[in-house]
């Protein structure tokens, strides 16, 4: 085959690096369009609460910089506040549905006991639960349990398919190699549930961070992006709003990618999926 | 070593009416020998298999292992799967030294054990490999390893080679002979191939379709290495092929007509 001499030492391969470039090309184009898009209907609308984007990104560095007073903080303090309550929710039901996961999925009666009551409460919108929570746990443990809501149920869910989707012939073998109930979980169903665990954090984050925004919208003391949102809209500061959006998306972006990051790598380590 | 099957019979529930797998399944296997258990797919074979094991629950009969009643899995039967079951996350190393683990062996014997059996199935320099980075003969060559390892008394295969390619088939078919010479195991091995079983046994159990029993005994007395391309080869396979075929054509017997045994 007469091909670029490089690509015997893998520096160059030329279809992936133009299929690689047909979607960087593409993803630019789309975000070029979209902000073209709304440059335009913003000088045509010509209102308050759509502004234009140049105005959306100066607040965005201005909201780092300046001190809101009413607030008594930055956007940094927001962000600090925000990942703070998300932090202690994903904790929280990351150590409580990961034990029920993995009881549920192991051992029959405990999967009998507590799906009836999983089925009937994962239906509910987080969300829903924002006022009663505000009223029984306060302001900061108020929107920290919606979040855990959030996270617990997908991570939930995660967790008792990998415990069931274990190979049988790896319980088979570890069996005839001697392991007893105990050892099998530890040396087979532990591991083998981890990538999945993994695959629950991811979309328990993205899920985690759209609760919070509307937890904070309802109350939050001490700052919180979602607070920061809802107070630029009260106050007809549409640029900061759309700053702390952004905000948002960032935070999700970054954090349910290096999950995914995580996640991936682990599955190739695993082998497994 | 003996292993004595007795009167083994196994049913299934199914439905309103029991299925009758196994019935009356008797076989004594001698120490250091290699029996090849061949039948129509369906007749049980694997069931057997996974029964000696202990993996499954017999009706009613008997396995001794030597003196002792079989009831469960143990260390001193192990068992090749046909699917590899090697743990994804474990090297080739760790794979190997599972069970060890699970007897509590220190590390460093672990280590020496494992070693000598990596070494022993030719994969040495493969020990930090994980799984998918195998091929399904390597694997399979795993596999033998982390069975051996625990030292058993008994080795059960469980159609091992049926997803390996022809090749890789015939080359792991003279591998496992090396082995075979090289440790005395005595083994079981469950094939639906009447060439395979030709090829490594020392005598084949034909069994008969559903419910599973015995339905004849082949001695193959010719010596290792077995050549393929011989006529004595070709008259046996002539032989058990027409034993199997008739099996295959009668098909399992459906659960109304199987004798009943209340």
């Amino acid at each position: 085959m007469k091909d670029n001499p490089l690509r015997i030492f893998g520096l160059f391969n030329r279809e992936r690096f133009l299929a690689n470039m047909n979607q960087t090309i593409f993803g630019i184009a789309a975000i070029v369009t979209f902000i073209a898009a709304w440059w335009g209907f913003s000088i045509y609308l010509n209102l308050a609460y759509v502004p234009s984007p140049d105005r959306v990104v100066w607040a965005f560095f201005t909201s780092f910089e300046k001190t809101e007073i009413s607030l008594g903080t930055n956007m940094w303090g927001n962000i600090l506040a925000s990942l703070q309550r998300f932090g202690i929710g994903f904790v929280f039901a990351l150590a409580l549905a990961l034990p029920v996961g993995l009881i549920m999925g192991f051992i029959k009666t405990a999967d009998s006991f507590f799906k009836p009551l999983v089925e009937l409460f994962r239906p509910i919108p987080p969300v829903a639960w924002v006022p009663i929570f505000l009223l029984i746990f306060g302001i900061f443990w108020g929107p920290v349990m919606v979040i855990f809501l959030g996270v617990f149920f997908p991570l939930l869910s995660n967790v008792i398919f990998g415990v069931k989707s274990v190979d049988q012939p790896l319980i088979d073998a570890a069996r005839t190699m001697g392991a007893n109930r105990i050892t099998l979980f530890k040396k087979v169903i532990f591991p083998y549930t981890i990538p999945f665990i993994m695959t629950g954090i991811t979309i328990g984050l993205g899920i985690g961070w759209m609760c919070i925004v509307a937890a904070e919208m309802i109350g939050a003391v001490g700052g919180g992006v979602g607070f920061y949102i809802f107070y630029s809209e009260s106050i007809g500061r549409y640029e900061f709003m759309y700053a702390g959006m952004a905000v948002i998306a960032i935070l999700g972006i970054g954090t349910v990618g290096v999950s995914h990051y995580v996640e991936n790598k682990l599955n190739r380590r695993m082998g497994v999926k | 070593m003996t292993l004595i099957i007795e009167n083994l019979v196994k049913k299934f529930p199914k439905e309103d009416t029991e299925l009758t797998a196994i019935e009356n399944f008797n076989l004594v296997v001698k120490n250091e020998e290699f029996v090849c258990i061949l039948g129509p797919s369906g007749c049980g074979k694997t069931t057997i298999l996974r029964i000696i094991a202990g993996l499954e629950q017999k009706t009613s009969g008997s396995i001794r292992l030597d003196e002792r009643e079989i009831t469960g899995p143990g260390q001193d039967r192990g068992m090749v799967f046909q699917e590899f079951a090697l743990f994804p996350w474990r090297t080739v190393q760790k794979n190997v030294e599972f069970g060890l683990e699970i007897k509590k062996v220190p590390s460093e014997e672990r280590k020496r054990i494992a070693n000598e059996f990596i070494t022993l199935v030719g994969l040495k320099g493969f020990e930090n490999s994980y799984p998918y980075q195998l091929s399904g003969g390597m694997k399979q060559r795993v596999g033998i390893a982390r069975a051996l390892a625990n030292d058993p008394e008994v080795l059960l295969m469980d159609e091992p080679f049926g997803a390996l390619d022809a090749q890789t088939r015939n080359l792991m078919q003279k591998e496992l002979l090396r082995i075979r010479q090289q440790t005395k195991k005595t083994i079981v091995f469950i094939t639906h191939s009447v060439d395979e079983a030709c090829f490594l046994a020392d005598r084949v159990v034909v069994m008969t379709a559903r419910p599973g029993a015995v339905k004849e005994i082949f001695v193959i007395d010719a010596p290792q290495p077995r050549d393929r391309a011989s006529i004595e080869f070709a008259n046996l396979r002539k032989r058990i092929l027409a034993e199997l075929e008739r099996e295959v054509i009668a098909g399992p017997s459906s659960p109304s007509n199987s004798p009943e045994k209340a």
